[in-house]
């Protein structure tokens, strides 16, 4: 049921409702991420596929919150609403006080470019890139120009112990050292909020250790806000707080 | 973001190579069926081209340079004028320049179509070429011939000084010119207008019978048989001068200084009676549609070029969309963070435009090469102008980008919530 199945193609818009009442909304200006009343329906040809049922979250800033639950619970969908790249059916999500569910395509773009970094199970590196270039494209992608980009990549790639490998495709590095990368260039101009979605899934116990307390000192030592999807149990220890979701409902 | 575009477009050569060829395919195709036509039609007008003189005098029914009626001798002296006549106004100085088609006969025996050029060895208006053996001036010989360099296989001959057969009256090569032939005609043999006229009437006599008709001359051709030299070959009649009724081609007139061509050509039309004078960009524009659009050359050499455009955009289409495909996912991210469709279009362009420009390089070299080698061996010329390496390079570029489209669309409507799939 998860958002990335090609067949379901279309939200299903419906007339926002349950608008939240000014004195609720200033309270959701304080948090990192909230999501009042979200819910998500895909259509495929001719039926209806709910997904999400009334989500209501609220996170901290600097917090790791964890997102768990079994294959198919909408985790991954509940992520990408989160992170302004789906729009929910119904509710309404604000994101470092800013309310993204009414924003434009593009001011959500922008908003995404400037204040949120990704990283995936699978990686997503530019395989004919090398680990200091496919920090940089994040980098120009942001405004850097083209020298303060390099530099900054390097940097970026010392920050999560990969100075070293800066020079190498992503062929010639192992699953960690992959996603490391993938984190140098989830930092790429210094977003508030991380998004994750299985970071540590493909990764053996040693990388998956690495990258777990890597997750943690971005969050504590920069005051980030990093919201994790994910089964790995490993990430428990880290995280500030965790929700459980099942069957689209979220559940603490 | 350039070294994504030439990086994922060198990630994986043996498909980068199988681009390239395929660009290389198309690029060649067009490059020279373009430069085969040009190279055809400016064979055919580079006579005209290579002559000096500002007006060509033909027949009023002349389609191109070698179909055409005749004028006589009588018109080109009325144009000239002397013994008391004056001529044209405005003319400086005319000559003739005859064309006919006959038959070769190589020492070998082998017959060949050629087509007879007669022009005054000593004029100053036809065949200032670039000889590499002989001189023009050696035409002034009776029965002797030049011909292009590269037709001298084709005539059954090795070197200057053989002799063939021109309607049972011996041809001598004298001289090799170069750069003298159409692509489109027989063999070019060029020859003093008496030679040439001999060899028109080669085995017969011509006599004019005139007679005055309610107060007009009127004149008309009478041809014989020559019953007197049963061996022409090898003790012929050194041609006779022409005389006033014998056929030539064209007039070609150089004006007087300070002249105007427009009004030259008035007085010249206005003294000649069934004939119209032409500048000579106009017998070049003249010979070059003929080519263009009473044969199918420009369509069957355009068609080809059609089909290399076609067959370039099939390809860089089918590889770009592969690329793109291939890291879907990666682009995904990119506009995941947030970056525009415009920067993803960026990286898909440069790489069509690389694509363009090395799928090019090789090719238009390649081309150049090719063209070099079929006029030195096959004296077929494959025309590549400045004009037209810029303009395949354009058409190139529109290719490559115009295929870059479909990848484009593809990349349009990436969903970014793709990046989340492992």
């Amino acid at each position: 049921m998860a958002a990335s199945k090609t067949k379901f193609v279309n939200t299903v818009q419906k007339p926002v409702q349950d608008v939240p009442s000014p004195i609720a909304s200033e309270r959701f200006v304080s948090k990192a991420i909230v999501a009042h009343g979200v819910e998500m329906v895909f259509r495929s040809a001719s039926e209806l596929y709910p997904v999400l049922y009334g989500i209501d979250l609220e996170i901290q800033q600097g917090d790791i919150q964890l997102l768990m639950g079994p294959s198919g619970s909408g985790k991954t969908t509940l992520l990408s609403i989160l992170a302004g790249i789906l729009t929910p059916t119904a509710g309404h999500v604000w994101l470092l006080g800013q309310e993204i569910t009414s924003m434009s395509r593009d001011r959500l773009s922008q908003f995404r470019l400037d204040n949120i970094g990704f990283i995936f199970q699978g990686f997503n590196l530019f395989p004919a890139l090398t680990a200091a270039e496919n920090v940089e494209v994040a980098l120009k992608v942001k405004g850097f120009k083209r020298a303060d980009a390099r530099q900054k990549a390097l940097e970026l790639l010392d920050q999560v112990k990969l100075s070293d490998k800066a020079n190498q495709l992503p062929r010639d590095l192992s699953g960690g050292q992959k996603q490391r990368v993938a984190i140098a260039r989830a930092l790429a101009g210094d977003p508030q909020l991380i998004m994750a979605d299985e970071p540590t899934a493909s990764l053996d116990s040693y990388n998956g250790h690495a990258v777990t307390e890597l997750l943690r000192q971005l969050a504590k030592e920069s005051n980030r806000t990093v919201l994790i999807v994910t089964h790995d149990p490993r990430l428990i220890d880290v995280a500030d707080r965790v929700a459980y979701l099942e069957d689209g409902v979220l559940r603490s | 973001m350039a070294s994504i575009a030439r990086k994922n477009l060198f990630e994986d050569i043996p498909r980068c190579l199988v681009a390239q060829a395929g660009i290389m395919f198309a690029v060649s195709l067009i490059t020279i069926q373009k430069g085969i036509l040009d190279g055809f039609t400016h064979s055919t007008v580079r006579l005209i081209e290579q002559s000096t003189a500002d007006l060509w005098v033909a027949h009023k029914s002349m389609e191109y340079l070698e179909l055409t009626s005749s004028l006589s001798v009588e018109q080109l002296l009325k144009v000239r004028g002397g013994n008391g006549r004056p001529g044209v106004k405005g003319v400086e100085y005319a000559e003739a320049l005859s064309i006919h088609g006959t038959r070769w006969r190589a020492p070998n025996g082998q017959i060949e179509n050629v087509r007879i050029f007669g022009f005054n060895p000593d004029g100053q208006l036809f065949g200032h070429w670039n000889m590499t053996q002989g001189q023009i001036s050696s035409l002034k010989t009776p029965y002797t011939l030049i011909t292009d360099k590269a037709n001298i296989s084709n005539l059954g001959l090795k070197q200057i000084g053989e002799t063939g057969e021109i309607s049972s009256l011996p041809a001598t090569l004298v001289g090799l010119s170069r750069n003298t032939q159409s692509m489109a005609s027989s063999p070019y043999v060029y020859a003093s207008l008496e030679s040439t006229n001999a060899y028109l009437f080669g085995g017969l006599s011509a006599k004019v019978n005139c007679k005055v008709v309610a107060g007009d001359l009127q004149c008309l051709n009478e041809f014989e048989a020559d019953s007197k030299t049963p061996s022409k070959l090898f003790d012929p009649k050194p041609p006779r001068r022409l005389n006033l009724s014998d056929p030539i081609t064209y007039i070609l007139v150089k004006a007087a200084p300070g002249q105007d061509i427009q009004e030259l050509r008035k007085n010249l039309e206005a003294a000649l009676p069934d004939t119209r004078a032409y500048t000579t960009q106009e017998m070049v524009d003249r010979t070059r549609t003929y080519w263009y659009e009473r044969t199918g050359v420009g369509f069957i050499l355009g068609l080809g070029a059609i089909v290399g455009f076609v067959v370039g955009i099939v390809v860089v289409s089918q590889i770009l969309y592969s690329s793109v495909s291939d890291h879907l996912k990666e682009f995904g991210t990119l506009k995941a963070m947030g970056a525009s469709d415009w920067v993803i279009y960026r990286v898909i362009t440069e790489q069509a435009l690389w694509m363009a420009v090395l799928g090019y390089l090789p090719s238009i070299i390649l081309c150049i090469g090719l063209g070099a080698w079929t006029v030195a061996t096959r004296g077929i010329i494959i025309l590549i102008t400045p004009a037209t390496a810029f303009g395949v390079f354009g058409l190139t570029v529109v290719m490559c980008v115009g295929s870059a489209l479909f990848a484009i669309q593809k990349v349009t409507h990436i969903d970014p919530a793709i990046v989340f799939k492992a």
